[in-house]
Formats: structure tokens, sequence, C-alpha cells
């Protein structure tokens, strides 16, 4: 809904019309959201905490993941191989967390691409202001202009099935709306009594941005990065779907599903089932902590930040 | 008015100039070289000689700039290139392919609204009772399911499970293109399609009408005692309207990326599967030529959003 | 080429033949004998000889002077005879067919066929099969029904150049690159069938050609339906919806039975690991020996293609019986590699690789990353590799990556055609090929030996005494392997049973798909009684 921004006055209207529904909502909720947003932040930072260290430690425990060995094509799920094998007689279980440490990582580090330069296009338009801020800003409306996804896939199109296409494909069409967030508070903050002072008193631009605006805007840009995550994760399944992904050699879960099609057809179904459950549970996992963060932090900013 | 649509083309111009040179620059950058796209599989037996001569006949050994500005004047003169995936002109690709895509993301709107405005509607009025939570709930649920998946899913079910509909294409496999064949092949993508724009819809719907609520006009309409029924039908509904419409011009971008996996997943053979076709391919003509198309969707649907709230609304004044 | 497609379409076509409870079938296919329904995995760009379109032959819309007739040889098509070389194998001379029209209902004479094969080597049409045609300088119309080729250096090989489709002159009145040329979709021949209809990504129609020189074909309609997906042909073949199509051996297998019949047929499509000789350890001549033995040949085809395809030592098949020389073999023994890489000074390292005077036995095979099969038998070698002790890394590329690293890094390769041994080995192992593209000779193999047989197999024109050349190339080369040939693949396909006589098993080159496989013929097929 980011994109409301982009419809000036209207857009100031809506927000205020929303959230004094949100407050409404809010307190005909009482306290015990509260207590239920708690049980919900527990479970997701568990799961994801066990799904992050499995895929971290289970692929360096065992044995390689890329191992062939077709005398052990497709073993159903068991004592052995809790996840079976699949069509090349890989074991699913390493390789499944191999390809999810793989698909988080991917993620991880294209968000915070996205996230460091939407934070440094956002504080520059933001403390600069003039033609700097407008110029970017029009930078911002045409990023935004494009559809992500059709973006995203020009880029991997031309880069085709390198790591580094898909993670420029997420970072480069996602950081508009981190700059958005943060230009905005930074904003926000330069009207702050202190800064002016600051400023009044003789301080440069840059000492004011560092001591006053930055750590302010640290926790906006974290939690939109974070609020990113899972969105990464599904760019980078999408495009795997449309056949755009990782190189398919590549352990990651959008080529393990992928492999997984013949499989299936076999009759194989865990070939696809494992590792789609663990995906889900990541992105679930993620998204819950975001939205309990989210509600804590900066509950007036949720319509901004839905993505 | 006049002057708020001359203002946005005005403005729209350098907004597709940046993108266009955004794109053919990247495609340039790229390290992926255009002539294996026209050799195909010739490749393995063309001797370097003659692949270096058929470079020059195509101009692909031009420096960028110039390239650049032979596409922008054909552009502008009406020549959208070659595509070199589908080896014909881009604008007979465009041709044959627009109005699948028109045809369907227009029903798959049609229906999202559609069905946003009656779940909203139902799940305000019952704020806070069980079918508010569970539409609210389901709502959530359903932005976090890619639209692939939803279309698998109903594919599984109403295809393969109950037989009632094809599982893809335009028509059946010996079938000639007719409109009963195109109806029934157009239920399931536009549905899909409709349903993975609706989450958003419904819950910001809900919300509208919940803010209307609390307004003056609807407030003195439950005071004066008139029936529920009517007050949210006839007084918070209209109020609630007029952001709903600028939210559906605003989600043009996410309508364009749900129709691209719906149209992918379904064979629609519409433009939006086109992009993928392309981009398989590496086709950059084509890319960048649908690549304009979706923004210049984009920025008309933000357009007709602000006139449609400037008419409804006399109170807002756009780019004011 | 299988394309590793998305994952769309392939769970509901998993569902649906796990299941078996199909949606019910619809459309014409359901065998008429008046029209034939086909499913194609493969849709062609265009429809233009120039730009290679059935340059193999079985082109349907077209028809080229010779044609294969399914056994290894060429038969004559627009030609009324088989052509007459000089004895230095460097002047053709072709005698027509008379009486034969173009679809649009020009008749056919010697000018079209001296247009097509002039645009063909004219910079100005940019024809991408150009370097195929290096050899012929020139080509001339003797009278209005014949037509000399004039090569500059003998090609014994020449008549599998001649079975590219002809085009009218007409339509190649204008001299501008093909790729705006509106023969890529409105094709003009005069082959057995014309083009009724194309709606991209979906279906093409093939009308019968009333006026066809060899008869009107009996099968009226044929309607191709474009699938990509491997599983959703399988899943709608099993649904009854299809007279045919084209599948991975191991789903051929399970969707025929009953009504259909599965068809494996042989071919001249090779898999083989280029050795590129610029790299300290792939262009030692113990690694290259070793990793041949080293290569389980046989549990490849068993585990890769389901046991459908053959062991490829040299790129001649045995399915090009007179050519192929059975003697020129690379035993799998992983014990002798292991004893040639020791006397050849590779020792064992403590983590199992090899090294050489600090030389770790390590190289990269690229694979084109959306094919499947390359991938898996990219994969299947580096674990052979591995059981010797040498490493072998695996890279996913495109084809501009592969076409910059193909020098020093090793590919998987596929290719072929059972036409004539010439293209089959000239180009990827001739020396003189080396450095003139990308694909020609492109680990840069050199052994004179085998210079010298392809040479004399070139400049020979009589039958018996080529093949004497090429088994001698063959035989010249397995002592000195410079790359390593792994697998002809079969084709595999499922054909409808009891509707239509005239299927005839054929040798198939790299190209398959509806034109090729069991249809290859599909002009002189009669519907059953």
């Amino acid at each position: 809904m980011v994109e409301l921004d982009s419809h000036d006055t209207t857009a100031g209207e809506h927000r205020s019309w929303r959230s004094a529904a949100r407050v409404r909502a809010g307190t005909a909720r009482g306290t015990g959201g509260a207590a239920r947003a708690r049980l919900r932040l527990g479970a997701a930072v568990s799961v994801l905490a066990l799904l992050v260290l499995a895929a971290l430690l289970v692929p360096t425990l065992s044995s390689a993941p890329g191992t062939v060995d077709y005398q052990a094509v497709r073993l159903s799920p068991g004592p052995e191989h809790p996840f079976g094998t699949d069509t090349s007689g890989r074991d699913l279980f390493v390789r499944s967390l191999a390809g999810l440490r793989v698909s988080l990582l991917v993620a991880v580090v294209s968000t915070a691409v996205s996230a460091l330069l939407g934070t440094a296009v956002g504080a520059v338009s933001g403390s600069l202001g003039g033609w700097a801020d407008r110029l970017l800003m029009r930078v911002v409306d045409a990023v935004n202009a494009v559809p992500h996804l059709l973006l995203g896939i020009v880029i991997v199109a031309l880069y085709q099935g390198t790591v580094l296409a898909v993670v420029l494909s997420i970072g480069l069409t996602h950081w508009a709306t981190v700059a958005r967030v943060v230009r905005s508070e930074v904003l926000g903050l330069r009207n702050r009594p202190y800064v002016d002072a600051a400023v009044s008193s003789g301080a440069g631009r840059w000492w004011v941005l560092r001591k006053h605006l930055l750590p302010a805007i640290v926790p906006q840009a974290a939690l939109s990065a974070v609020l990113l995550v899972p969105h990464a994760v599904f760019h980078e399944t999408a495009l795997s779907f449309l056949g755009l992904g990782l190189p398919p050699h590549l352990a990651s879960i959008g080529n393990i599903l992928s492999d997984g099609r013949e499989g299936v057809l076999l009759g194989a179904w865990w070939i696809v089932a494992f590792p789609a459950a663990l995906l889900v549970a990541t992105t679930l996992s993620v998204s819950g902590i975001a939205a309990v963060w989210r509600d804590r932090v900066v509950p007036t900013r949720r319509s901004e930040l839905a993505l | 008015m006049a002057g708020l649509v001359a203002r946005r083309i005005v403005l729209a111009v350098p907004v597709l100039l940046f993108v266009s040179l955004a794109v053919f620059l990247l495609a340039a950058a790229s390290p992926f070289d255009p002539i294996h796209q026209y050799y195909g599989v010739q490749i393995f037996d063309a001797s370097a000689a003659d692949v270096a001569r058929v470079r020059q006949q195509l101009g692909l050994d031009r420096p960028v700039p110039l390239r650049f500005l032979d596409w922008l004047g054909g552009v502008l003169s009406g020549d959208l290139g070659v595509s070199r995936s589908m080896r014909r002109p881009v604008a007979d690709v465009l041709a044959e392919r627009l109005p699948w895509t028109l045809l369907l993301a227009g029903c798959g709107l049609a229906l999202a609204v559609v069905f946003s405005l009656f779940v909203g509607t139902l799940a305000a009025w019952r704020q806070g009772g069980w079918l508010d939570r569970l539409i609210t709930a389901l709502g959530h649920a359903l932005e976090g399911i890619p639209p692939f998946v939803v279309a698998l899913l109903a594919i599984a079910s109403f295809s393969l499970g109950l037989g009632w509909l094809p599982v893809a294409g335009l028509t059946d496999a010996g079938s000639a293109l007719g409109p009963a064949q195109v109806a029934e092949h157009l239920v399931l993508p536009a549905a899909v399609l409709g349903l993975s724009q609706s989450p958003w819809l419904v819950l910001h719907v809900r919300q509208s009408l919940l803010a209307a609520f609390t307004e003056d006009h609807v407030t003195g309409a439950r005071a004066r005692g008139l029936r529920e029924r009517v007050v949210v039908l006839r007084h918070a509904l209209p109020t609630a309207l007029l952001p709903f419409v600028t939210l559906i011009g605003a989600r043009v971008p996410e309508l364009v990326t749900g129709a691209v996996l719906v149209e992918e997943v379904f064979s629609w053979p519409g433009v939006a599967s086109a992009v993928v076709t392309a981009a398989r391919a590496a086709d950059y003509p084509l890319l960048t030529v649908l690549t304009l198309l979706a923004t210049a969707a984009v920025l008309l649907g933000s357009l007709l959003a602000d006139v449609a709230a400037v008419l409804l609304d006399p109170r807002v004044s756009a780019d004011g | 080429m299988l394309n590793r497609r998305t994952l769309i379409t392939s769970s509901m076509a998993a569902l649906a033949v796990a299941s078996t409870s199909c949606a019910a079938p619809s459309g014409t296919g359901g065998g008429d004998p008046a029209n034939m329904l086909l499913a194609d995995g493969y849709e062609p760009s265009s429809l233009n000889p120039l730009l290679g379109y059935a340059r193999w032959g079985a082109a349907k819309f077209y028809d080229g002077l010779l044609a294969f007739d399914g056994n290894g040889r060429l038969r004559p098509a627009l030609a009324a005879e088989q052509p007459r070389p000089s004895d230095d194998a460097r002047t053709w001379t072709v005698r027509l067919r008379r009486g034969v029209k173009f679809h649009n209902g020009e008749p056919f004479g010697a000018r079209d066929v001296v247009a097509t094969y002039r645009a063909a080597i004219d910079p100005a049409y940019a024809a991408t099969i150009s370097s195929g045609l290096s050899m012929l300088d020139e080509v001339e119309a003797v009278d209005e029904h014949t037509v000399r080729f004039r090569l500059n250096v003998p090609y014994a090989a020449w008549p599998a150049r001649m079975v590219m489709g002809i085009l009218p002159a007409s339509a190649l009145a204008e001299a501008i690159p093909q790729e705006r040329s509106p023969l890529n979709t409105q094709p003009v021949g005069t082959g057995p069938y014309r083009l009724a209809e194309w709606r991209r990504g979906e279906r093409m129609v093939w009308r019968a050609n009333r006026n066809y020189w060899g008869g009107t074909p009996r099968i009226g309609e044929i309607t191709v339906v474009f699938a990509t997906d491997d599983n959703t042909r399988a899943q709608r073949v099993q649904a009854g919806e299809f007279d045919g199509t084209v599948l991975p051996p191991l789903l051929a297998e399970r969707v025929g039975g009953g009504a259909y019949r599965t068809v494996h047929h042989d071919t001249a499509d090779y898999r083989a690991i280029t050795l590129p000789a610029d790299h300290p350890v792939t262009g030692d001549p113990a690694v290259r020996m070793a990793l041949n033995l080293a290569a389980n040949r046989s549990e490849m085809v068993d585990s890769l293609l389901g046991g459908h395809g053959e062991p490829a030592y040299t790129p001649i098949p045995p399915s090009m019986e007179r050519f192929h020389e059975p003697e020129a073999r690379l035993e799998f023994d992983q014990r002798r590699a292991r004893e040639i890489l020791e006397e050849g000074g590779w020792r064992s390292g403590s983590d199992g690789i090899r090294t050489r005077n600090g030389t770790r036995a390590s190289f990269t095979v690229m694979y084109f990353a959306d094919d499947t099969l390359r991938k898996k038998f990219a994969q299947a070698f580096a674990s052979d590799a591995g059981k010797v002790g040498v490493r072998v890394e695996l890279a996913g590329v495109d084809r501009t990556e592969a076409a910059e690293r193909i020098g020093t890094d090793a590919i998987v390769l596929g290719g072929g055609t059972p036409l004539d041994p010439d293209p089959q080995m000239y180009p990827g192992l001739h020396s003189s090929m080396i450095g003139t593209g990308t694909y020609r000779n492109p680990a840069k193999y050199r052994n004179s030996r085998v210079d010298a047989a392809l040479d004399a197999g070139r400049n020979t024109v009589g039958e018996a005494e080529r093949a004497r050349h090429y088994k001698e190339a063959q035989r010249a080369y397995v002592e000195d392997p410079g790359l390593v040939y792994l697998a002809f693949i079969q084709h595999s396909y499922v054909v409808r049973t009891g509707v239509w006589n005239g299927y005839q098993p054929v040798v198939e080159p790299h190209t398959h798909g509806t034109t090729w496989g069991p249809w290859w013929n599909v002009e002189d097929w009669t519907p059953k009684k």
C-alpha cells in the first residue's frame, strides 16, 4: 500500500482515516491482544531459531549434500533419510536444509542491499531537501512505476543463472520502500526543536545527521528491512518458479522444488512436500516476528510498511 | 481536471524515458550477447567470421548510445523493433497478445472488486464477530501465499480433482478459437487473479467502512434510528468508496505481477507470459517494450485513480 | 533440447497421473484418420530455412533437393535423380524435378534453387546457416531445370547440405536480415503440408498440400499443440487427448501401453565433455585417457536415460552402420585409469585429489543451465572423475558465458546428424577448425592421423572408400582422445496405434519433436481400414 504515498494530498487523507480505524480497533481489542502478541512472538522466534540453526549446522556436520548416488534414487522417508532422497539419490534432509541456507542467505543479502541503498537515498533526500530531494523522489517514483517482479525479471534475464543476478534483482527493486520510510522520518526529525537548536547553534549538517538523525532512523530502516525478508524469499521462489532463478545445480529451495517435479510424478511426494514446508515455516515465522515488532515499535506506521 | 491530466502526462514522459534508458543500459552492460539469440542452435557450427558479419548486418556492433537513439527513433516513428525470441516485429506480438491480457486482467480486477466490496462490507458490518474475524484472518493468510501457489491449488482442485474446468490454454487442444471455448478457459485464471488481488481490497474496504462509521453524517444517520442496512449501504459505503477507487488504481503493479504468474501457470497467451518467454531468451527488444507498457499501465492507473477521486469528491484536489 | 521449465503445470500433471482420474478428454484427438493431433515440447521460433528451420530435412512445409530415406541414405526429392559430382568432388550438377509448384502457385525451377542457396551465403540476408555452406563458391542455373554448385574445396559430403528447404525466388527478392522476413511465420515451400494456422505458444495447424508432387497426403490436417512441460504432455496423452508426442524415455515408458505404443529411435545425437588442450590438467594425455576409462557410460545410459541410449566413444554412432568402427572403444576400467594417472605423475593428495608438481587435478565442466539432461551428465561425469582422484567443479552457464570460457573450461556438448560422418566429425575434431568459431573444435584437439583421415574422407567420392577413411579416423581418435564422448541418446515417443499404417523407424539428428520422430514420413501414412 506504499503506492498510496505517491498520491500526495489524497494519500494524506486516507492515512488519517485509516489510523482512526486502527485506534478504534486497538482499544476494542484491549489487553488480550498484548498477551497474544507475546505468545505469537515466542512461537515465531523459536521456530525461526530452530530452522536457522538446523540450516547452519546440519549441512556442515553431515556428508556433502551434492553427492549423487544412483543406487539410492527416490528412497521414501525412513530412519536413514528422514526426508527421503531425490531423483539423483541425494539425501533430502541435508539438501533441503542446505537449500534453506542458500535461499535465506540470498534473501538476507539482497534485503541488506535494499536496506542500505534505501537508507542512503532516504537520508540524503530527507536531509538535503531542495532539488536533490525532488530528483531522488522522481527516481523513487520511476522505480515504483515498474512492477517489482517485472523489473526483477528484466535484471535476472540479462544476467541469467548467477547468484549475483538474483541478489541484485531483489536488492535493486525493493529499496524504494525503505527510502520513503527513512525520508519521512528524517523530514519529521528535522523539524524537531533539538535538531533546530543544534543547527542554529552552528552544528554542521553532517554532524547533525550523525548525532541526531542516524540513531533515530536506524530502527526504522532495520524494521523495514526485516519486513522485506519474507518478500525477498517469495521473490526468489517466484523467479525460480519462472525458470529464471539461481544456477540449477545449486541447492536452493526453489531449485529443489523444481527438480522435484519429476519425482512427484513418479510417486515421490516427499521431494516437494518437505522443502515446501520448510519454506513456508521460515517465511511465516519471519513475518510473525516482524509483525509483532512493527506493532510495538511504530504502531501508527503499520499501513505504510505493509507489503 | 484537464490540467491534472496534462501535468501527469508531462511527468510521465521523463519517467518512461528513464525506464527505457535504464533497461537499455542494463541490457548493454549485460554479458549476454544477442547474437546467440539470433543464431539459436545454429551457433554450434557457425564460423567466427560469419558471426561477425551477421553482427554487423544487424547493427549490433554499433556503440550503445547510437543503438539507443536508433531504437528510440524507431519507437517514435512506430517501429518497435523485432522480437528475437519470436522472430517477428514486436508490434505484431503486442497486437496478438495484448487483447488476451486485457481480457484476463479486466475480468480478474472486476471479480476482485465485486468480491471485495461484498466481503469487506460484510466484515465491517459484523465488526468483531466471528465472520469478521474469519474474513480478516483469511485475508491476512492469503496475503502471504504467492499467486502461483493459489493457481496450482485451483488447478489441482477444480481441473484435476473435480474436472469442472480445463487445465490451461486458450482453447482445448484440437478446438477452434471461439467465445464459448475462451470463456470456459478464462474462468479459472480470472478467478485466481481476482482472488490473489482481493485480500488487500477486502481489508481496505473493511477499514474504510469502519472509519466511515465514525464520520458525522453516518453517526447522525444512526442516531436518527435508520436501519443498519441503510446506514451501511447508503451512508457509510459511498464515503468508503473514494479511498477504495484510489487503491484500485494504485494496485496496477500487483495486478501486473499477478498477471505474469497467472498467465504463465495457465499458459494464457497474453503479454504477461511473453515477459517470461522474452526473459528466458534474453530477448530485450521485446522485454524493453513490455516493461515500458507495464510502466505506462501503472502511471495510467494512478492517473485514473486520481481523476476518479476528484470526480467523486470535489473536496480532493489532486496535485494541489 | 530438454528445457528446465518452471514448476508450473507439473504439480497438477503429477496429481493427475498419480490419480489417473484426469479431466475428461476433449478436442478431436481420438483417432480420426483424416486428422492427427500431436503435442510437441519445442516450438520453433522461425519457420525460415535460412534461419535454420529443419536444416537436416523432414521440413513438412519445404522440400530439399534431397531427402533422408530413414536408413542412412539420401534419396532425390526436388532433384529428379542423385546429384552428379565431378571427379574431384568440387562441382555438383543436379537435374530438377519438373511440374512442381510452390504453395502460392508459382512453378518451381532452377532460379528458386539458385536464389535460396545464394541467400544462404549472402551476408545481406544474415542467414544463420551460412557457415555450414562455407564450401559453396557459386550456384548457377545451367538451364531452367538444372543447377550446378561449384565448391571452393573438394567436398564429398555435399549431398548432406542438399536437404535444406527450397524457397521461392520471389520471397527472397528483398535482401534483408531474415529476422524481418515474413517467411519466419508464413512459410512458402513445395512441401507436403502448408501452414494453415499458427497461434504462438499454443498450436500450429498443417493442411495437406493438394498439389503435392508426391501425391496428396492422406492425413488431411495435422494439429501440433505446444506444451513445453514434459509432465503436462504425459498427462494429456494419458487422458487420450493426443495421437502422439515426444517424451523423456522414462515418462514415455510410463505413458505407453493400451492405445499407445512407445518407440525409441536411435540417433546421432551425442553428449560429450570437452577436454581443453590448453588447460594444465585436461591438456595432459594421461588425464584425458584416464577420464575416458573412468566414465561409467553404461551406468549413465541406464540411470539417466533409462537404458534408452548407447555408450559413445567417438562421434560416430553404431546406427551409422557403414561408417561406424566397432573396434574404436574405450572400455570402462577405473583401476586402469588410476594406473595411467600414477604413471603420468599424478599422485594422490591427502584430500583424495591428485596433484602433479603442485598442480591439482581439478577443472570445471560447464553445462547449459536450462538443460536438465546435460546437467545430469555433468554430475555423473564429475562423480566418476572423483572416483579416480580428479576433482570436477560444475558451472551452470548461459550461451554467452559458455562462449567466453569454452577455450579454458570443459563443457557438456551435444548434437549430431546421421546424414554424413563429415559434419559429425570434421568441425569438432579437425585441427584446421581451431579458432574459426566458438563451437568448432572448442577443445583445440590436434591429431595429425585424425586430420589426414578426415581430409581423405572429404576428398574421396566413393562411399566404400570414404567409410574406410572415417573408420581410420575413429581408431586414431580413441588412441588419443580429446573429449569424453559419453552417450548417444535415443529419442522417445508415444504414438497412437491402430489408426494409421506407415510408421517406419528412423535414425534421427539432434533435432527432434513432431517434424522428426515417428512422423518424419507422415505424408506417406495411410488410414487403416
